[in-house]
């Protein structure tokens, strides 16, 4: 791929071992990262034995410094439902309609940008925006419910 | 129309105006007053129609019950019958106005929410991941049409939500 073609040159490699050699250290981390291994024992047990010792140092000690970074990558790209990307509120005041020419009427519009499924979109985020009506019973009734979300995370939490 | 009978049909004028979708109970007392009454039932539905635009016009027109009494009058009621009449939509007006409000266009109206929440225990990419997260529903309704829509919030998130939602009933309150 392009990230063999790139390393060629400095490695004074031919086209083929270049490949061998990112497949082989792209394997090696994935299996780091899947694992969750974090001790450097761990990682150096995975290199066969007549591996170059001080090459097999290095290479553990750039993969430890790496490993929880891409572990949050994978976590961040994993597939999920849609996900809430920002929230925006404001709140009017309805004055008339069609049915009655005379009302004070509060009603919050919520806007909710949303992102597709972040492992479909790879790197180009899908965002969509919704906006919602809530009459004020609406917002109470969402309260009670969000209260009793936050309730039970508390009891989870506390066990 | 005696004053006993034009009282028991404003009676049922007010009860269909405040319960607008039993519409099948009103055509039905409708007609039982118009047979205690001996009265036909054509020209009584006509009579009524007419009636009824009265209340729906003093809305849209936010009319006092004076005015509305002037409207009746001029539609060829006398002045006792207007007057009772008048002094019922008076009665009548919270809810009647509570209704109107209620029939006020509402943009993508969240309708119901459902919620769930879980753990994360492994991936493809991770064997071992034990993260939480949150799924909501939302039902909205979009014109006539209902849409689901499936959001995912992180822990933080969720707070942040709650948080912003709490700013919201705050705001809402101080106008009401």
């Amino acid at each position: 791929g392009p990230l063999a073609q790139r390393a060629c040159p400095g490695l004074a490699a031919g086209p083929e071992e270049a490949e061998q050699l990112v497949s082989a250290l792209h394997n090696l981390t994935r299996h780091v990262v899947y694992h969750g291994l974090t001790r450097a024992e761990d990682i150096l047990s995975l290199f066969p034995e007549n591996f170059h010792q001080n090459l097999k140092n290095l290479l553990t000690k750039i993969i430890l410094e790496n490993i929880t970074a891409w572990r949050n990558e994978a976590q961040a790209s994993q597939i999920s439902l849609p996900r809430l990307a920002d929230m925006d509120w404001r709140v009017d005041i309805k004055t008339s309609s069609d049915s009655i020419s005379r009302m004070a009427v509060p009603t919050c519009l919520l806007q909710l940008k949303i992102q597709e499924d972040v492992a479909l979109c790879g790197n180009s985020p899908v965002l969509s925006a919704l906006t919602v009506e809530l009459s004020k019973e609406t917002l109470d009734t969402m309260l009670e419910g969000l209260g009793r979300i936050r309730d039970q995370l508390s009891a989870v939490a506390n066990k | 129309v005696s004053s006993q009978q034009f009282s028991a049909l404003t009676e049922v004028l007010f009860r269909f105006l405040t319960e607008p979708k039993e519409v099948e109970r009103f055509l039905t007392q409708l007609s039982d007053f118009a047979t205690v009454n001996k009265i036909s039932l054509g020209p009584l539905k006509n009579i009524v129609k007419s009636i009824l635009l009265v209340p729906n016009g003093a809305l849209k027109r936010n009319l006092s019950s004076e005015q509305v009494r002037a409207d009746f009058i001029a539609l060829g009621l006398s002045e006792e019958k207007a007057s009772y009449f008048a002094e019922q939509w008076k009665v009548n007006s919270p809810t009647l106005t509570r209704l109107a409000i209620g029939q006020t266009l509402m943009i993508n109206q969240l309708i119901d929410m459902e919620w769930k929440f879980g753990v994360t225990a492994g991936s493809s990419e991770l064997e071992k991941v034990g993260s939480i997260f949150l799924q909501l529903k939302l039902v909205i309704k979009k014109g006539s049409q209902m849409e689901n829509v499936y959001i995912e919030l992180t822990l933080p998130q969720f707070y942040s939500f709650l948080h912003e939602m709490e700013r919201v009933k705050t705001s809402l309150e101080s106008f009401s």
